[in-house]
């Protein structure tokens, strides 16, 4: 047999095995299923919303917060400093384009539990590792940080600093949602500029 | 057997890549291809199930219940199979799941663990498989909230 022969035999072969392929442009999990499952029942995929209050107010910059609700429901009310990805919308686009930055701690959250903890299997099978989820998502941070309050006649030192994060990241969530649309960027950016003064960054 | 070996050399480099891709395509521990199109159920929340709705449902159900022992969940006349979270990929759980002809039903006291093993499950291609709540509402906003009008933000 001539060396032509055997190539067109083995072009039709390697043909033969591609027709058994899926042709799938759609993104895919890369990793492996029980690897994935081992991650994604670690308890440090979790956030509290305490642990994400402190981080609003301390203007974490090593955090990213990800709205996984619809444009109008972040619209209306959002935690301050969050970009919206809705999560209808997560393999539309490369969700490597806002969690590629390995540096990030990208925290899912939604109104609930449902949402965020797909959009978290999602990522972690895509192989995004820096990707975690707020327990309890908005509603629980209503519970928590909106509607705290202490009626006690003592605090201790710990319980008191817990208070204080709920306070300010309450206040700061207020007056941000308060603002009208137009301006909520505008205070934002505001913000960044005005603590990067303080640093000593004359930008 | 004069085929095959005339065709030695091409059989050779073939017949690997085929065993791969059969491998790929059949065996069970992998995921699928698409991931968009296996979390269509998540989006249209047509994967969530009460318990009063759970008649809905047509065929024998399975309830894997994914906590440690059946306390939480009552007893529902249903077939219930007990197991840990993290061994829901274990060889023979795969198997009872392939192998049941109904519909799943998974339940956990935590939202987030069925909410995470029903991805899992479904990027690997197993189908009718119902994450059983008591909080359908889960993402529904519960708090509204009202906008300080006097507010003066600080920088």
């Amino acid at each position: 047999m001539n060396t032509r022969e055997k190539f067109s035999v083995g072009l039709l072969s390697l043909g033969f095995i591609l027709a058994l392929l899926p042709l799938s442009a759609n993104r895919s999990f890369t990793v492996k299923p029980q690897k994935l499952l081992s991650e994604v029942l670690n308890e440090k995929t979790f956030f509290t919303v305490d642990q994400v209050a402190r981080f609003v107010i301390s203007d974490d910059s090593t955090v990213q917060i990800i709205d996984l609700r619809s444009p109008e429901e972040f619209r209306s009310v959002n935690i301050p400093g969050s970009i919206n990805v809705p999560y209808n919308e997560l393999l539309d686009n490369d969700p490597g384009s806002f969690l590629n930055d390995g540096n990030i701690k990208n925290i899912f959250y939604s109104n609930g539990d449902f949402d965020s903890n797909y959009a978290l299997v999602t990522a972690r099978g895509l192989n995004y590792k820096n990707t975690y989820v707020m327990k309890g998502g908005l509603n629980e941070w209503f519970n928590t940080v909106m509607n705290s309050s202490f009626s006690g006649e003592r605090i201790s030192a710990r319980e008191n600093a817990l208070f204080e994060t709920r306070t300010r990241a309450r206040k700061l969530f207020t007056e941000i949602n308060s603002l009208p649309d137009s301006l909520k960027l505008k205070f934002i950016e505001a913000k960044h500029i005005a603590a990067k003064k303080l640093d000593g960054d004359c930008e | 057997m004069g085929i095959i070996h005339k065709y030695k050399v091409v059989i050779a480099v073939v017949l690997p890549i085929l065993i791969l891709v059969l491998i790929r395509q059949f065996g069970g521990n992998h995921f699928q291809t698409d991931a968009k199109r296996w979390s269509e159920p998540s989006i249209m929340r047509s994967n969530i199930i009460t318990e009063e709705k759970i008649g809905t449902l047509s065929g024998e159900k399975l309830i894997i219940n994914l906590g440690e022992g059946n306390r939480e969940i009552k007893d529902m006349g249903m077939e219930l199979l007990n197991i840990p979270a993290d061994s829901v990929l274990s060889k023979n759980i795969l198997h009872t799941i392939g192998k049941h002809d109904g519909p799943l039903l998974l339940y956990s006291s935590e939202t987030a663990v069925s909410a995470r093993i029903w991805m899992v499950l479904s990027q690997m291609g197993y189908k009718n498989i119902f994450i059983l709540t008591n909080e359908a509402d889960n993402e529904i906003s519960k708090n509204k909230f009202r906008p300080d009008t006097i507010v003066r933000p600080e920088l």
